[in-house]
């Protein structure tokens, strides 16, 4: 029955399909056909086909210094949300008061305020007249203030508190995926807590802990805002770079270039990463 | 000797009162099955026995040992649960091992006691397996292995046989008893099957709403259940009501709607009481207590026939008769029982 | 359910609180300051005022993006609920299963490619289509494409919960096709797309690399009204926009609570 009414409603996935192929696909099909093509003065692209902007950004030290900063506070900010969500997903996992809704609340509204204005937010604390310096200037512990703002150490802050709820999210399901009889059972047979938690429960979640890596490492790599906002030249990052060339510079192919160069190596690095915990898993149903 | 000791527990959830004055002593090698409707308190008090939830009131023993406030993986206790709790990520063998690991038994000691128990449940040949290649059925004789694989004190199983089907669970039963008594292991069983605690128990604990409603041997609770709630929540019957009358001998005379009727009870009972029947014991033409009606419904049972006869007084009585029996439906049918089936229980 | 509660227990929670608190205080942050009756964006405040807004009020600037980020949002909300509703209902229950997965990875998409690689696709993709950033179309795009996935994961998971026999119980009591939809299906799938919705109205409102990149001339969004006003000034008129927008989204996540419970939601 369903493969008959299936011929009659295939209109229905038409639109989405639309939307995505020719929005979607095609575009990014776009971004390769102009990374291969000439650079021009007087327009944004040139007539014929080259690698030559492969080439240029491959044998930039310049360049891979960025790469190697953005990689750097991609993994920085990886390894820290996880540490720092860890703890809440447990918590909120195991939660059954009244207090659960609210603390929810708590982890998913920074998501749905905008990036603008989260990282605005961290101007205000990170500023030389901002609330960690004023802090430490009225307790006396420093006189002039620190530099945060425009720093790399700044930009890391940041981007961990933006992308902290990325991390909770997936280790929440999973956590919550995690009958509570399992640990229970753990304490049964003798185990301590702390056992049961490194023997049963951490197992068992590595697939949340792996699924909010791979998508925090992504969004930080590819973050915009919060660089571009906190970072100044020294926090630059390569989708900060990349922007520079298409709005600053009119330097689309180059750009082009630049945003697959980039989009490569984080690929390549999440491919290493399921290889390594691949076999961790291995076990997993 | 008493393995066990429940001392005046009592357990809240806020102003919920959980578990009301909870006391049971447990021999060793006895089977005690927790029986009651779901949120009678059963596994509140399995759970409060294992430590996974706090005590109130009252003390918990173990032999001599005080155990109220010691951590769950120090009671030296094994539990089946009934999701059966395998670990998914362990072989058999792992799960089994795990609880020994933790007690640091030896590798080579670890392995013989696995392959003893898992021979045991006739699992021998499974270790390698993850519970998620295992029937239902595999499964939970590995939770029951891996329970007991660590030589616990106590066994608490609760409700484990919930999620089999029927025909397993039928033999699941025997197999959980006869096990429990070649090990001679102490049991606490949680289950709401009022026929699974019939056939396994040595002692049955009725609950209902946070008290124990009776305590006793499955005979016991079966012929001389101590309230209505019990008789109701065990097996059929048949309630009359009616007044104690007075005594002959051993038998207390109740006069109900019914006629004047004589049954045993308990020694104090007096004033309105039930006078309650099971329904294979009430025959046909027996003089003794005999009751007249009209046959209302037949209902053939394969083993028996149940029979549904309406006394003048309006009240309904069920008999399961001989399967055979010429019964039929509109006639007059007069049925008796022995005063020593009938049992009296104050209102 | 672990028994009595230790000290490692308070400290687990000495710390959670503090990742809590760390999570929300700079939200709270920016708007208690742009309740601050002083000129400077830091702490103690002079004194609560409304003066920040009321400028805002007067600055016509700040009200067209607010219009434009609302108009976009709600074309993205709206356009998304009907296409995103058909993509889910059709991949769900027609597809079958070996186009089903492949679809559901196709719908997804959006969300996991990283924003601004999207929006330098569709820059030069529009710029190839001679459309280039004219009449707001390439941003409009933009904002449906990246809050598409939202609309078709709730709707896709409300659909997954929903009990098949239902409408199989309404077809055997003699109701159609269309009408089986509307009285049983499309009730069920009502939490989700109230969701999904809402959640494509937020993030639309608050997306800035598509609007950076593909905003017609002279046309901000509030995030990149707030972003070049960041540029040049450093005073509570910036929070008290960031603030408006947290208002925003304040709303609609209290209507979600309200009408389907935060819980349902999906990523």
């Amino acid at each position: 029955m369903i493969a008959a009414t299936r011929k009659r409603v295939w209109w229905m996935i038409v639109p989405a399909l639309v939307l995505l192929v020719g929005f979607l696909v095609l575009p990014y099909a776009s971004i390769v056909v102009m990374s291969l093509r000439t650079a021009d003065t007087r327009a944004v692209y040139g007539e014929g086909f080259t690698l030559s902007h492969y080439a240029q950004i491959v044998t930039d030290p310049f360049i891979w210094g960025i790469v190697g900063r953005s990689l750097r506070m991609g993994l920085t900010v990886t390894v820290v949300t996880l540490l720092l969500g860890y703890p809440v997903a447990y918590h909120l996992a195991n939660l059954r008061s009244r207090w659960a809704s609210m603390l929810y609340i708590f982890v998913i509204s920074p998501l749905l305020v905008g990036m603008v204005v989260r990282t605005f937010a961290w101007m205000i604390i990170l500023s030389n007249n901002g609330v960690i310096n004023g802090a430490l200037k009225s307790l006396g512990l420093i006189e002039r203030p620190i530099l945060l703002l425009n720093t790399p150490l700044g930009v890391t802050i940041a981007l961990i508190h933006v992308f902290l709820p990325f991390v909770i999210l997936p280790l929440l399901g999973n956590l919550q995926a995690i009958s509570p009889d399992l640990a229970a059972a753990g304490r049964s047979l003798g185990a301590s807590r702390l056992r049961t938690f490194l023997k049963v429960t951490l197992p068992l979640s590595l697939p949340g802990i792996q699924a909010g890596a791979i998508l925090v490492f992504v969004l930080s790599i590819s973050a915009y805002v919060t660089p571009a906002m906190l970072g100044g030249t020294r926090g630059r990052t390569m989708s900060v770079l990349v922007v520079q060339y298409l709005v600053d510079s009119f330097r689309w192919p180059a750009g082009a270039a630049l945003a697959i160069f980039m989009s490569a190596i984080t690929l390549a690095i999440i491919v290493v990463y399921l290889r390594l915990t691949a076999r961790a898993m291995r076990r997993l149903p | 000797m008493t393995t066990l000791t429940l001392d005046g527990i009592d357990k809240f959830y806020g102003d919920l009162h959980i578990l009301k004055d909870i006391n049971l002593e447990v021999g060793q090698g006895e089977f005690i099955s927790l029986l009651g409707p779901s949120g009678c308190g059963k596994t509140t008090t399995l759970r409060c026995i294992a430590g996974f939830e706090p005590i109130d009131r009252g003390r918990l023993l173990f032999g001599t040992r005080e155990m109220t406030n010691v951590a769950p993986e120090h009671r030296d206790l094994g539990m089946v649960f009934q999701s059966y709790a395998l670990f998914p990520h362990m072989t058999v063998a792992e799960n089994l091992a795990f609880g020994l690991e933790v007690r640091k038994v030896a590798p080579a000691e670890r392995a013989a006691r696995i392959a003893k128990v898992l021979e045991m449940v006739r699992l021998a040949g499974y270790e390698g397996r993850f519970p998620r290649e295992l029937s239902g059925g595999q499964q939970q004789r590995v939770a029951l292995a891996r329970a007991l694989v660590i030589e616990p004190a106590v066994l608490l199983l609760d409700e484990p046989l919930a999620n089999l089907d029927a025909a397993l669970r039928d033999d699941m039963r025997f197999f959980i008893r006869d096990l429990q008594q070649r090990v001679g292991i102490t049991t606490i069983y949680v289950t709401h099957d009022q026929s699974e605690a019939l056939v396994m128990s040595d002692r049955i604990v009725v609950m209902e709403k946070g008290v124990v409603a009776q305590c006793g041997t499955p005979k016991e609770i079966y012929e001389r259940p101590a309230s209505r709630m019990v008789a109701g929540f065990i097996g059929h019957s048949d309630v009359i009501e009616g007044t104690v009358l007075g005594r002959e001998g051993a038998m207390i005379v109740v006069e109900t709607a019914a006629g004047r009727l004589r049954a045993h009870g308990p020694e104090a009972v007096s004033g309105p009481v039930h006078l309650m029947i099971r329904p294979e014991k009430l025959r046909p033409g027996l003089a003794e207590n005999a009751m007249t009606g009209r046959v209302k419904k037949a209902v053939y049972q394969g083993s028996a026939l149940l029979v549904v006869v309406e006394l003048p007084s309006g009240q309904e009585i069920s008999a399961l008769l001989d399967a055979d029996a010429a019964v039929a439906v509109g006639a007059e049918l007069t049925l008796g029982f022995a005063a020593r089936h009938g049992w009296v229980i104050a209102r | 359910m672990n028994g009595r509660k230790t000290v490692w227990d308070h400290l687990f929670t000495l710390l959670v609180t503090a990742i809590y608190l760390f999570l929300m205080s700079p939200i709270l942050l920016v708007v208690i300051l742009s309740f601050n009756a002083g000129e400077f964006l830091s702490l103690p405040i002079e004194g609560m005022s409304l003066r920040w807004f009321v400028a805002l009020f007067h600055n016509t600037r700040f009200l067209d993006a607010t219009l434009h980020s609302l108009l976009l949002a709600a074309v993205a909300a709206v356009v998304n609920g009907v296409i995103g509703t058909l993509a889910a209902i059709y991949v769900v229950r027609f597809a079958g299963p070996r186009l089903a997965n492949p679809l559901r990875l196709l719908m997804s998409a959006p969300l996991l490619v990283p924003e601004i690689l999207t929006a330098i696709a569709l820059l030069f993709y529009f710029f190839e289509l001679g459309v280039g950033n004219n009449y707001g179309l390439a941003i409009q795009v933009g904002h449906i494409i990246v809050t598409f996935p939202y609309v078709f994961l709730n709707v896709s998971s409300a659909l997954f919960n929903f009990d098949r026999s239902q409408e199989e119980a309404a077809r055997s009591l003699g109701a159609g096709g269309w009408m089986t939809f509307r009285r049983v299906t499309l009730p069920a799938v009502k939490p989700g797309l109230i969701t999904g919705c809402l959640f494509a109205f937020v993030i639309s409102f608050d997306i800035f690399n598509i609007s950076l990149l593909l905003k017609s001339v002279g046309m901000n969004t509030l995030p990149l009204e707030l972003f070049d006003y960041l540029r040049f000034n450093f005073d509570p008129t910036a929070a008290a926009i960031a603030t408006v927008s947290i208002g925003v989204t304040f709303v609609a996540v209290v209507i979600v609570d309200r009408t389907v419970g935060l819980r349902s939601l999906r990523f």
